[in-house]
């Protein structure tokens, strides 16, 4: 029985399920529609990490039918220790962000079949074992989330949306261009994930092809200077799609830094690793600076990920077994992390109508506060910070432990930024959610009576979400060897390819 | 002064020194005359009542039973040393006597008044020595003591009586409070003037009270403030109870971190503004604050009407201390009200430019100390009321 294309058609036909269901339909029940689909399809899920054997290298579960043959296009997937953990973390955010979405007042219905669409595309991304198809399904979620932001974001989302789309349609050609190009000076149609070496290709279009997926799949993750779009994105789109974005779209983008950028080049891989740990470096400390100098709560989440996203490009440069190890530890963690964050930072939002740092004071106020929302506010900021006993701090220990002796200076470096990382989120929670509890209005206190707010008490649904993220980044942080036992294996392969075929080690 | 002033964490406006001193002239009420207003403070005072109540008797019980006990470990049990007592007061099933002595150190460390200067009199010291000479005899232990710190036993007897001060004091206030519901159930009292009247009225019938206090060592009967002292409920103790625990209060205990060197605390103590009229009621509730400790104890016993008019607003139950804490401070507005209506040097209707005068000056003096206090909470749409 094919156990990957479930979780590609489970949420397609949630979503035209959804499309034709009986109109006219409450929001609810389209919601609860969603819900259903998102759980069964990370039960399937999970049923997949059951069937999945950790002990195994490459691929597994193989499915394989010829589409459109001529042209290389074969819908082949696979799964390994590398993409596994990401399809399990689209299951589990998806279904958070449907969870999280309420009082949805415009288009539910497309809403909700967007958001299972996405899902779908993603999963078809992570398990894709061809290029084509791959590329097939990193373009699928690029409408709909373009929709997402444009239809159901803030009062500036035409602008964000707007952006989002140009950066990512230029990701998207330069790593069809990639492909093509591949094909082109190979003189082969085939599309297959397997490494190009020096034989079959000369260094410099290997080095050409390598830096077009370098920056298609920069602007995705996205690593600085081609990571404008994020913070605009993140502040005009709603919460789950925040959600969405940061915790499962990002990581198309490090996925296909380490599928692809890693898997198909290792010799031109290793050229420019040096180049590409500065890179990782300069990333992590300007997100990490980026984001203190931000006043609304969002960006500067947003800018949190553009630094942390930074680890994983250095531990792709180190390219060891540890630092991959790390490198899907922190794709994991940051995915629990930022959702977590940008959940609680909706909730903020929600609740007190603005996100600004210099506006907002004493959150933590047990009485007419949000506590239990600053209390994980707190336990996500430590996570991020990499506090040990929390998911963040296993992340990047590997990663560090993995790439110091490959990068000495740009881990040293990046190590720096982590510190940040505690300096800007201490800001963050000092000025919001410590000291006497108001909202600090811009103009006279006195004449706006604006100090002592009303806030009201935040419902118990509307932070389950958030504690059952909490647990898991938690959870992780604790027992790291289940995600280790996963993926080490596909790391290890990765990296002793890297080594032996690039010259590595 | 207080690092966050009234004026940056208030919900409404704030009077001026004028027109609070115009109000006090024209006997109008400082808080505003709503029925809101009348249920909150009627029955805030009707369950401050109840508590206060209790603190008395413990007050009372502490001075004197407890008396020169250097461990008093049981002091809260009022004698009772049942199992169920122990066990209930161990799972916190009580009220927080910890209240009554935080206001009671305010009045030892400020100490003004008719009552302060009678502990610094040499009546009191020679007093003092003959107690703990008595005591003494019977412990050793504590003659010891005595020996090696001489200042301490004195120092334990002059806590003694302002407990035993503030036990009488409140012993009043609790039944006038209790009776100002029974009158407001029985339609007496309608309006917050009716309130403020009640109370003044309440004042001036004790203001001449006596207050004494003796304790029985062995089997002999010993003064500690005799009745030839002088003593009396409104002057020597009420004043200075208001001054310590309305007015200037402490400013250890709340959210905020005074550092004295730093010069946020003023270094003349009688221009500290920590009292119950100048607290935020909205701390952030951290185990052992004082106002969190009473609004506790006053939730215990909230009369059902109020609890309901709690629960129908914002947060419901979720931040009911907050708004206890709001409505007694409305009701705290109240009682001082009724004591500067009640000590006005001449009646408010004199015709005497003398009089007036002084009448003026009176309210001016009350009026430019309420000023800074959180008078936002006066208004008729105050802070936590509405919503």
């Amino acid at each position: 029985m094919p156990m990957l294309s479930p979780l590609l058609l489970i949420p397609l036909v949630g979503a035209l399920a959804l499309a034709l269901w009986p109109r006219p339909t409450p929001p609810g029940q389209l919601r609860l529609v969603a819900i259903a689909t998102l759980i069964l399809q990370l039960a399937w899920s999970l049923l997949l990490l059951w069937r999945f054997d950790a002990s195994a290298p490459g691929l597994q579960l193989v499915e394989s039918i010829p589409w459109v043959a001529p042209i290389g296009l074969v819908y082949r997937l696979g799964v390994d220790g590398l993409s596994l953990p990401l399809v399990l973390i689209n299951g589990a955010l998806t279904l958070v962000s449907a969870i999280c979405t309420r009082d949805i007042s415009q288009r539910p219905r497309l809403y909700f079949a967007l958001l299972l669409v996405i899902s779908s595309a993603v999963n078809g991304a992570f398990l894709a074992d061809n290029l084509l198809l791959f590329f097939l399904f990193y373009e699928l979620e690029l409408i709909p989330l373009w929709l997402l932001i444009s239809v159901w974001g803030g009062a500036q989302r035409a602008y964000a949306a707007t952006k989002f789309l140009i950066f990512t349609a230029v990701s998207g050609m330069l790593i069809l261009g990639a492909f093509l190009g591949l094909s082109l000076l190979t003189g082969s149609v085939d599309f297959s994930v397997h490494p190009v070496l020096e034989g079959q290709l000369a260094m410099g279009s290997q080095l050409l092809l390598l830096g077009a997926l370098l920056v298609g799949f920069g602007i995705k993750i996205p690593l600085v200077p081609f990571h404008t779009w994020l913070p605009d994105a993140h502040t005009q789109a709603s919460t789950p799609v925040s959600v969405l974005l940061a915790g499962v779209l990002l990581k198309l983008g490090t996925y296909g830094l380490l599928r692809f950028c890693l898997g198909l080049f290792p010799q031109a891989w290793t050229l420019v690793a040096p180049w590409l740990a500065i890179w990782a470096a300069v990333s992590v400390l300007y997100g990490s600076l980026a984001a203190i100098a931000q006043r609304d709560m969002k960006r500067m989440v947003a800018y949190s990920s553009v630094g942390h996203m930074g680890y994983i490009l250095l531990a792709a440069a180190a390219a060891t077994p540890v630092s991959l190890l790390g490198a899907v530890f922190q794709m994991v963690s940051h995915g629990l992390i930022s959702a977590l964050l940008f959940l609680l930072v909706g909730i903020v939002y929600r609740h007190t109508g603005t996100r600004d740092l210099e506006v907002l004071r004493g959150l933590l106020n047990p009485e007419r506060g949000l506590p239990l929302t600053g209390s994980l506010m707190i336990v996500g900021v430590m996570a991020s910070a990499g506090l040990p006993g929390m998911a963040g701090f296993i992340s990047e220990f590997l990663v560090f432990r993995g790439s110091l002796a490959a990068f000495p200076l740009a881990t040293l470096l990046s190590m720096v930024g982590s510190g940040l990382t505690a300096v800007y989120f201490l800001l963050l929670v000092n000025r919001a959610f410590f000291g006497r509890l108001a909202i600090l209005p811009a103009s006279d206190p006195v004449l706006d009576s604006r100090l002592d707010i009303r806030l009201t008490v935040v419902k118990p649904r509307e932070t389950l979400p958030a504690i059952a993220l909490a647990a898991g980044v938690v959870g992780l942080g604790l027992l790291p060897s289940a995600l280790g036992r996963l993926s080490e294996g596909a790391s290890t392969v990765l990296a002793n390819a890297t080594a032996a075929l690039g010259g590595l080690g | 002064m207080p690092v966050i002033p009234a004026r940056l964490t208030h919900s409404g406006g704030l009077p001026s020194a004028e027109m609070l001193q115009e109000r006090l002239l024209r006997g109008e009420t400082l808080l505003a005359d709503t029925a809101d207003h009348t249920i909150q403070v009627v029955d805030v005072l009707e369950s401050y009542g109840i508590v206060l109540d209790a603190y008395s008797r413990n007050l009372i019980y502490q001075a004197e039973q407890q008396f020169l006990n250097p461990f008093p470990v049981f002091r809260f049990l009022d004698g009772d040393l049942s199992p169920a007592r122990l066990w209930r007061h161990l799972i916190h099933d009580r009220i927080n006597f910890e209240y009554a002595e935080y206001c009671q150190k305010a009045m030892l460390w400020h100490g003004t008044g008719g009552l302060d200067a009678y502990l610094d009199s040499p009546d009191f010291r020679s007093k003092c020595q003959s107690i703990i000479a008595s005591k003494s005899r019977r412990d050793p232990l504590l003659a010891g003591l005595h020996r090696i710190f001489p200042d301490f036993l004195p120092e334990l007897i002059r806590s003694a009586a302002t407990t035993h001060a503030l036990g009488q004091f409140w012993r009043v206030m609790s039944d006038l409070f209790l009776n100002l519901a029974q009158a407001e159930h029985d339609g007496r009292v309608v309006t917050i003037h009716d309130v403020v009247a009640f109370i003044r009225d309440g004042l001036v019938a004790a203001a001449a009270n006596p207050i004494t206090y003796s304790v029985v060592i062995g089997r002999e009967r010993l003064w500690v403030l005799p009745p030839e002292a002088g003593l009396t409920f409104l002057v020597d103790v009420a004043v200075p109870y208001v001054e310590a625990v309305f007015l200037r209060g402490t400013p250890f205990l709340g959210t905020v971190s005074f550092n004295a060197q730093a010069g946020q605390i003023s270094a003349d103590q009688s221009r500290f503004t920590y009292g119950a009229l100048y607290a935020d009621p909205l701390p952030t509730m951290g185990a052992g604050v004082p106002p969190s400790l009473l609004m506790q104890d006053m939730f215990r016993h909230l009369p059902e009407r109020l609890h309901v008019l709690y629960r129908q607003r914002i947060r419901g139950e979720g931040d009911v201390r907050v708004k206890i804490c709001c409505s007694f401070q409305k009701a705290m507005f109240c009682v001082t009200n009724a004591a500067i209506n009640g000590t006005f040097p001449h009646p408010l209707d004199s015709r005497e430019p003398a009089e007036q005068a002084a009448n003026r000056a009176y309210a001016a003096a009350w009026a430019a100390r309420l000023a800074v206090a959180r008078t936002d909470c006066l208004d008729a749409e105050p802070f936590g009321s509405k919503v």
